[in-house]
């Protein structure tokens, strides 16, 4: 862990030693995402300037095969009403209008119902599904033990020595969610770091405070039924995060969290 | 009689050894049926043998039955393979012209309009702008662009702010050890290429039983 570090002797604060043990202890920390599965609502320009698109390309267009065969049978069955000259076709024949096509086709898409966008979850505010807030990145947060404080904290394990911090971050996921679980972990480089001391009481020479890593992963698998939740947990989003979180170590999460 | 002649003549010179034989019965029978005049042919049957066409015909309607052993096929065989070979050349000449005449590029299917849809009766008719309208889209293109231009920034901000971020942890990381420095900017060989399905409108249905069907592509596929 400790490499030889050697620093000049003018720098005056800094002990020029061989492997000397840092006084930090490593932790590394998993951020989980859940991505968003539906889009999020459109702001008013957007709505505005998608409106004003659609008129546009109508504008520009040409009549297609379906308008024109609408056109002409409108045509044909003004010029039945006006005038009463003996009708073309053979009366036997049943001819489908393209108005008919259309109204099938309304009747059809009325007769869908799609999921509603705003689940059950979301109504009961129930914050341990993963259902909820289908439109936003939701995070895992656990209730962690430091110290004698239990506090709402990204999963996090200390660092053993022979592994990297990547490593460390997964082992931190499984000890969480199980073994099963499916996350695409975005890169072997951390994503932040949270720096703090620990209260001068426990503080020694050796120990001065901790340093933990942040590393960011994208949830893969969509069900999470067996996946051993044994601590208590949270699916939050980014702006929920103020609730749990005390503001130093909110801070530092929040630079490295996109606003979804 | 002279132009049946001269075209059997022409046919014996083009044909095979079996297509000269029946060029010479033909002979034969021309010479048969010349006697009379050619007025009344069906009623005549070849009882007597008037006339034969060559000496080596011993019989009218059987071919050549001895073969003259002449020079002939062995002049075919000669002429034979040359002519082959001659042909193959040919076939083989035209073969590399084509192939050293550029590839024919694929035409884009979705760059060229179908010529039915540049029909007159396909023009739409609709009533010209107002003033006010002209006016209502001129203003909200330029809210657009302020709209667009600010999401912008913001997101090129939060980019920054994430590099930044990660640059800061790095750096605490290297002076805790170079070897876990070292393993963290290591490039992460798995990550790319991503792949994800979009987030859609509506969430999916759960236990939805999709309609039976086979999908089948008809795109045309040009191959060069």
């Amino acid at each position: 862990m400790a490499a030889p570090r050697q620093r000049a002797a003018g720098w005056g604060r800094w002990v020029c030693t061989a492997a000397a043990p840092r006084p930090w202890r490593l932790f590394g920390a998993m951020c989980l995402l859940r991505l968003p599965r539906i889009t999020q609502p459109l702001e008013k320009e957007e709505e505005e300037m998608a409106a004003l698109m659609g008129q546009i390309e109508l504008e520009k267009s040409h009549y297609s095969d379906h308008e024109i065969r609408k056109q002409e049978e409108e045509e044909r069955l003004r010029r039945r009403k006006e005038s009463t000259y003996d009708d073309d076709e053979a009366p036997g024949k049943t001819v489908i209008m393209a108005q008919d096509l259309e109204d099938k086709w309304e009747q059809k898409l009325l007769r869908f119902e799609a999921a509603p966008r705003i689940t059950d979850a979301d109504k009961n505010n129930d914050r341990t599904s993963l259902n909820r807030r289908l439109d936003s990145n939701l995070m895992l947060l656990v209730k962690q033990k430091i110290g004698n404080q239990e506090l709402w904290l990204l999963p996090q394990v200390e660092w053993q020595p022979g592994e990297t911090m990547r490593s460390t971050a997964e082992r931190a996921m499984a000890t969480f969610l199980g073994d099963h679980i499916q996350a695409k972990i975005l890169g072997n480089a951390p994503y932040g770091i949270y720096k703090y001391k620990f209260p001068r009481a426990i503080r020694t020479e050796d120990n001065v405070g901790a340093k933990v890593f942040f590393f960011k992963a994208f949830l893969q698998s969509s069900d999470l039924s067996q996946a051993e939740l044994k601590e208590d947990y949270l699916w939050v989003t980014k702006d929920e995060l103020g609730d749990y979180l005390k503001s130093e170590y909110l801070k530092k999460v929040s630079q490295f969290l996109l606003d979804l | 009689m002279g132009v049946g002649a001269g075209s059997v003549r022409r046919a014996a010179h083009r044909r095979q050894r079996e297509g000269a034989m029946l060029a010479a019965a033909a002979r034969g029978f021309c010479g048969v049926w010349a006697a009379p005049g050619g007025a009344r042919l069906s009623s005549r049957l070849p009882q007597t043998v008037l006339f034969r066409g060559s000496h080596w015909q011993t019989s009218l309607l059987a071919f050549r039955a001895s073969l003259p052993v002449r020079a002939q096929p062995k002049k075919k065989k000669k002429v034979d393979p040359r002519r082959e070979q001659a042909q193959k050349d040919r076939m083989k000449k035209k073969i590399k012209k084509l192939e050293k005449a550029a590839p024919e590029m694929i035409p884009i299917e979705d760059f060229v309009a179908p010529l039915k849809y540049s029909d007159s009766n396909r023009v739409r008719s609709l009533p010209p702008l107002s003033f006010e309208e002209t006016e209502r889209r001129v203003l909200l293109m330029k809210k657009w662009c302020l709209f667009k231009q600010k999401q912008d920034k913001a997101e090129k901000k939060a980019i920054q702010t994430l590099v930044e971020a990660q640059q800061e942890a790095l750096k605490e990381l290297r002076l805790e050890s170079e070897e876990l420095y070292q393993a963290a900017i290591r490039r992460d060989e798995g990550l790319l290429p991503f792949e994800r399905d979009g987030p859609n409108y509506t969430p999916p249905i759960p236990g939805y039983d999709p309609p039976e069907g086979k999908c089948v592509d008809i795109t045309k596929v040009y191959t060069q």
